[in-house]
């Protein structure tokens, strides 16, 4: 090895592996349950923990196509979202295919687990995330504070995703959100944040008119009393943050209009 | 010990992104010429930001599974990755070797020309003239993605497998729509030259063209059109390919 250090990926899968073989039971990790097996390793989804009924699988690629879709056969864009499919069990047969099929299920989970663990986990904060970006996400840099703020309670919450964010608006500038108490540290704002971000950055563009909304507030609210009316949601994907049924989007909406909406007028 | 990182898009919408990708290093995988073989993407996970933690090896290549030279190989995936140039030396000891983009690379005309044998086979193309139509993206900001394009046409035109090869843009002059229309041949093959299915090739290409299915039948001509190239299985060899030549660079 041309390293200086021992890889720390290599490191990690150890770390995991015996903090998985300490336990008789099994560990939770995400929405997994791992567990030491005869020759190797079992996963499951957390929830299928007593069920004897399962699909067998074997092997890292099985935990890919596991991880790829949910249930429904939707495309699955964050896989820390707490939509992981269920009805199966799959073995590894060593620590590397363990750590294989852990990085399709949570991909990089392992190696940050690991490395917050020992105190070494760099963290990025949002500004510096967002000051590196181009082309049509140029624009994330200009949401404000607070912009930031909402839409990481929107995006990031357990509801929506298990990763435990660690970065802030800043370094002096946590989140002033419910982390979580999941395994999984986040160590920088993701990719789909950045995207939920940049609509939040056009929503702030807006203007109000004389009763305080905005138009995109008015088209979700014409929109959704509308769904409501005839009984379903309008569906958007996860990552379709462009539509009014967007849960993230709803979420945002939740946060910064229902409250203005509840307010009392003022006469 | 070494390792491949492939490096796809993504989307934050579509499954059929990513699928070629793990597709393609599941095939180099099994195929026992890296110690390891990991995917990354743009705009999923894991992120160019996280796949290097993720690798044991310190000898890694990075190959981008994009068509042409342009933003995302010259701009997004060296900044993602913290890459340098050609050889990076990185803090943690590993040395990351970044390849170019695939479609300028001397077997990308083996793979379309697979990939049209595939949609043909079986089917009768004696009586009347054949032509091959390359389909690319095009756009007025970005050369390369249609020089990949012209670039590719030209190699195959020189091997006379086909009577005809022609270009046709989504985006572009010459429209595909005129080129499929206007072309002097019994039976037209178009090949997407993409990486992947995405709205274009499954929704927007079929509508304009008035396709009926992967073979449509016409009073003047038979048109073949199936999936874009870079979902074809050569493509995987094209990436170790790529990879293999990037070694040379090691000395
Ligand atoms: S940025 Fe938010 S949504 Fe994305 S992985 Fe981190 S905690 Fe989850």
């Amino acid at each position: 090895m041309s390293g200086a250090d021992r890889p720390v990926a290599a490191a990690a899968r150890e770390a995991f592996a015996e903090w998985v073989a300490a336990s008789r039971e099994g560990r939770r990790f995400g929405q997994l349950l791992v567990r030491r097996a005869e020759d190797g390793y079992e996963l499951r989804h957390l929830a299928d923990a007593g069920r004897e009924d399962l699909r067998p699988l074997a092997g890292p690629a099985a935990a890919r196509e596991i991880a790829r879709t949910t249930e429904g056969g939707e495309h699955r864009p964050l896989k820390t979202s707490p939509n992981l499919r269920r009805g199966w069990t799959l073995r590894v047969e060593d620590e590397r295919e363990l750590a294989a099929a852990l990085n399709y299920l949570y991909p990089a989970a392992l190696v940050h687990w690991h490395l917050e663990r020992a105190g070494r986990l760099p963290v990025t904060h949002y500004r510096e995330t967002a000051g590196r970006q181009s082309g049509i996400y140029e624009i994330v840099r200009n949401l404000s504070d607070e912009g930031v703020q909402a839409a990481a309670r929107a995006h990031c919450e357990d509801e929506v995703c298990l990763k435990r964010p660690l970065w802030g608006v800043d370094a002096g500038t946590p989140l002033k959100m419910e982390p979580g108490e999941g395994e999984i540290p986040c160590p920088e704002p993701c990719s789909l944040f950045i995207s939920f971000a940049r609509q939040i950055t056009l929503f702030e563009r807006e203007g109000r008119d004389a009763s305080g909304l905005t138009a995109s507030e008015r088209r979700d609210l014409a929109a959704l009393v509308e769904a409501a009316a005839a009984g379903e949601l309008p569906p958007a994907r996860e990552g379709e943050f462009s539509l009014p049924g967007n849960r993230r989007r709803l979420r945002y909406r939740a946060l910064t209009l229902v409250p203005r909406l509840r307010e009392p007028l003022a006469d | 010990m070494k390792a491949l990182v492939i490096v796809g898009h993504g989307s934050h919408l579509n499954a059929d992104s990513s699928l070629p990708v793990y597709e393609h290093a599941e095939r180099i995988r099994a195929s026992g010429e890296y110690d390891e073989v990991a995917e990354c993407f743009w705009k999923e996970e894991p992120s160019m930001r996280h796949v290097l933690d993720t690798v044991e090896a310190g000898e890694v290549y990075v190959v981008p599974a994009f068509i042409s030279e342009g933003y995302f190989t010259q701009q997004v995936i060296p900044r993602e990755l913290g890459l340098e140039g050609e050889v990076t030396h990185r803090p943690d000891g590993k040395t990351v070797y970044y390849a170019g983009p695939l479609g300028t690379f001397e077997l990308m005309a083996d793979v379309i020309l697979e990939r049209a044998a595939d949609l043909t086979a079986g089917h009768d193309l004696s009586g009347g003239r054949r032509a091959l139509v390359l389909l690319g993206h095009g756009t007025d900001r970005n050369q390369n993605s249609s020089g990949v394009i012209y670039l590719n046409a030209g190699r195959i035109r020189e091997r006379g497998v086909y009577d005809l090869v022609e270009v046709g843009f989504l985006d572009q002059e010459p429209e595909i729509v005129d080129v499929v229309e206007n072309i002097p041949a019994g039976h037209v093959v178009v090949i997407p030259v993409f990486v992947a299915e995405g709205w274009h090739t499954k929704e927007t290409i079929p509508e304009d063209l008035e396709l009926t299915g992967e073979v449509t039948r016409r009073p003047d001509k038979t048109i073949y059109y199936g999936a874009p190239v870079g979902t074809h299985p050569a493509m995987a060899d094209l990436i170790a390919a790529r990879a293999r030549e990037l070694a040379l660079v090691r000395g």
